[in-house]
């Protein structure tokens, strides 16, 4: 049993250093690789009402743990300028967006349609599934294997996947390690 | 003997030389590091004082006894100021798991009187030993998680 949150939770949680407990930023936006299959960093905001932007972003390998209520970093230099981080993070390229994206397995049939990424909660960033929209309007969350292939308009996925198009997080955390042993990853 | 920071607030502060009262107890500032009482705050505001833990002769159940009146003294810096307004008070303060998980507000702190050494977070009806505490500070104190698996 895993526990999960959809990317778009994760926007506005306080960046939280563990050395000092001080909220030195908050999440702004969540940069997710189709390719890599995870998340590989997190932009930030400033703390505070009149809060604009932060230049630093949060590359996923110095993020300690992304959390239900905040994102941990060991202290403040976890925070890096995007010309100290990966380009990825740093410098993302632009229309990596997988919302919108139809799913298809690969017998052919259409699952939906990508509207969130679901992430594994105590992990720096990995993203174990995805929040679409179906066929029929309603809200599906489907595992993903850790490889799959992404066109930028569509992703292909086992057609195993069907039999595991959960209704809410809690059952595609349970889902998660069964999808898995069932697709051989 | 152990005491407790929720049952200490406002205890009086006498000077040992004098007998004087110097105030009442309104904060205690912990260094993390050391998981020991750094110093202890009287009044408020502008009235505000600090006295080091070092100067603190004795700690006990209707008194805080402070070596001298001289051994009071305003803040100096940030983080002085920071701790006479209790922004860095243990007590109260929300926890966070080191995973990012909120675990309510820490609700009392036991410590040693005698050597202002904390011994124990109270997180409601759960306990964490002082070992736990990675961090605090104005936002949150740090509590590290259970190994997992």
């Amino acid at each position: 049993m895993r526990s999960l949150v959809t990317g778009s939770s994760i926007r506005g949680l306080p960046v939280v250093t563990i050395a000092d407990g001080e909220d030195v930023a908050e999440v702004r936006d969540v940069l997710y690789s189709p390719e890599a299959g995870r998340v590989v960093g997190l932009t930030l905001n400033k703390r505070g009402f009149l809060a604009g932007r932060r230049r630093e972003v949060l590359p996923a390998e110095t993020i300690h743990a992304i959390g239900r209520d905040a994102v941990m970093v060991d202290d403040e230099s976890s925070l890096l300028l995007p010309a100290d981080a990966p380009e990825e993070v740093g410098a993302p390229p632009s229309g990596r967006d997988v919302t919108g994206d139809e799913v298809l397995t690969d017998g052919g049939t259409s699952l939906g349609q990508v509207r969130d990424v679901v992430v594994l909660v105590g992990s720096n960033g990995e993203v174990v599934g995805y929040e679409i929209e179906t066929a029929s309007g309603g809200t599906g969350y489907i595992p993903l294997p850790v490889q799959l292939a992404v066109s930028g308009s569509a992703l292909v996925v086992p057609e195993a996947t069907k039999e595991f198009v959960e209704d809410d997080l809690v059952g595609l955390g349970a889902a998660v390690d069964e999808f898995r042993s069932t697709v051989g990853i | 003997m152990s005491e407790r920071f929720a049952a200490a607030m406002g205890r009086k502060m006498v000077s040992r030389a004098t007998a004087e009262e110097l105030g009442e107890l309104a904060h205690i500032v912990v260094d993390v590091e050391h998981r020991r009482i750094a110093c202890l705050t009287a009044g408020k505001r502008r009235k505000a004082l600090l006295v080091d833990w070092e100067n603190v002769s004795g700690f006990g159940p209707d008194a805080v006894i402070v070596t001298d009146e001289s051994a009071l003294y305003a803040a100096r810096d940030d983080r002085e100021r920071a701790a006479v307004d209790g922004k860095l008070d243990l007590l109260g303060k929300r926890a966070l798991s080191e995973m990012g998980d909120d675990l309510g507000p820490v609700t009392d702190v036991v410590f040693d009187a005698a050597s202002g050494a904390v011994e124990t977070l109270v997180l409601g009806d759960h306990e964490e030993p002082a070992t736990s505490l990675l961090g605090a500070g104005s936002f949150a104190a740090i509590i590290r998680a259970p190994s997992r698996e």
